[in-house]
């Protein structure tokens, strides 16, 4: 048996508080394989590579049998913010 | 070539033009009588070399096969044409100055398929090449050879097929030998300086003699010394040359893309780097491959050299 996606945002949820987690299982539904996205205060201060083990540490347990995890976004909510934006002025431009 | 053939024709015409008068001269002189049927009876025999009346009225058919010469002759026109369109002369392109800004994807070279030719600092042509992928070309003889490379001048030849490409490539040299009465020295034939040399792949690097071999040395200390004493060093999942998953994939992609020198470690290489993966997750605190150390330190895995790679960070990293 693999990690099911609702397993995953369990423990990013508890351990990191996101104010924003989007989770997308991409191994065709048997938990082998995930993409992250996450925003969290907890980032705020820290450099990516800390951000990553972060995400890494949170997710220990279920890093046992996963077989690829993809951190796309680790970004603190000001960060977030300015994306958000930055992608609405683009179809403007 | 085209415009040297003309010429020569011109030349030989005239000097039979020359050849015929002076004879038409003497048969003015011999057979005043005939003057107009004679002219015409020896310019029409003059191939032959044969002035007998006889003969004269048997070779009329002869005047026949010229036009038909002629046509060979004026087709070849609109293919020198087509040449020509296919790219500029390189008198009439204009110089580029070649530096790494310039090699990068922002760089004015172009990165289509054509001609370029390659100036020193002094404006003397070193090279004249053709291309796939000019800027790559230019970048590679950057490299090897950046002493050589002051300018470039690049004719991009659309819709390249190796004939047209070749054309366009022969032009420009036929250009320079006529200009300069030389052939670049770049391109003279036994100079392989500019010659795309096969690119030399560094071996991955092995941690240990081998399993029969006992360990003296703890395998950290072991990880610890290579990645202090190698600038970059990337530990990944299969050989450099291929990598046997996607993530390991894409890092050598980007530092091959970079042109960064860097030594990679074959973690699944039972024979000589047995038991490192386990010992390198708890050394770098980081629980999958590929790992990308940089200084000594680790930058992270596949996700992270990649947001670095788009927001163009790696060259400062790189370059500390």
């Amino acid at each position: 048996m693999g990690v099911t996606k609702e397993q995953v945002e369990l423990s990013l949820k508890a351990k990191l508080n996101p104010s924003h987690l989007e989770v997308v299982d991409i191994s065709g539904g048997c938990g082998a394989s995930f993409v992250v996205e996450i925003v969290s205060e907890q980032f705020e201060g820290k450099r990516l590579l800390e951000r990553h083990r972060m995400v890494n540490a949170a997710l220990e347990e279920e890093m046992k049998q996963i077989h690829a995890l993809s951190i796309k976004k680790a970004v603190t909510p000001e960060q977030w913010k300015q994306q958000q934006e930055s992608n609405q002025s683009n179809p403007a431009a | 070539m085209q415009h040297s053939l003309k010429r020569r024709n011109e030349t030989d015409s005239c000097f039979f033009l020359s050849r015929y008068r002076h004879r038409s001269s003497m048969a003015t002189l011999n057979l005043s009588s005939l003057q107009a049927l004679s002219s015409h009876r020896l310019c029409s025999s003059f191939p032959q070399n044969t002035p007998t009346p006889s003969f004269n009225f048997q070779l009329k058919p002869s005047i026949n096969p010229r036009p038909i010469s002629l046509k060979p002759y004026v087709s070849e026109k609109p293919r020198a044409r087509v040449v020509a369109l296919a790219v500029k002369s390189l008198g009439d392109t204009e110089a580029l100055a070649v530096s790494p800004e310039n090699d990068g994807p922002a760089g004015e070279l172009p990165s289509g398929a054509g001609v370029y030719a390659v100036y020193d600092t002094n404006g003397d042509v070193q090279f004249i090449g053709l291309s796939r992928n000019i800027a790559a070309s230019v970048a590679a003889h950057w490299k090897s050879v950046p002493e050589l490379c002051g300018s470039v001048k690049a004719g991009v030849v659309d819709e390249p097929d190796r004939e047209t490409l070749t054309q366009a490539w022969k032009s420009w040299m036929e250009e320079y030998i006529k200009d300069s009465g030389k052939v670049p020295p770049g391109n003279e034939s036994g100079n392989a300086t500019w010659v795309r040399q096969a690119p030399k792949r560094k071996p991955d690097l092995r941690l240990t003699p081998g399993r029969r071999m006992q360990l003296t040395v703890p395998l950290e200390n072991l990880i610890d010394g290579l990645v202090k004493e190698n600038k970059v060093v990337a530990f990944i999942k299969g050989p450099r040359s291929a990598p046997l998953c996607g993530f390991s994939q894409r890092v050598i992609a980007i530092l091959e893309n970079e042109g960064v020198d860097y030594e990679s470690v074959n973690v699944l290489d039972e024979e000589y780097n047995y038991e490192l993966r386990e010992t390198l997750k708890k050394y770098s605190n980081w629980p999958t491959f590929p790992q990308i150390f940089v200084d000594g330190e680790l930058v992270g895995g596949c996700d992270i050299l990649t947001s670095m790679y788009e927001k163009g960070e790696l060259a400062s990293l790189f370059k500390k």
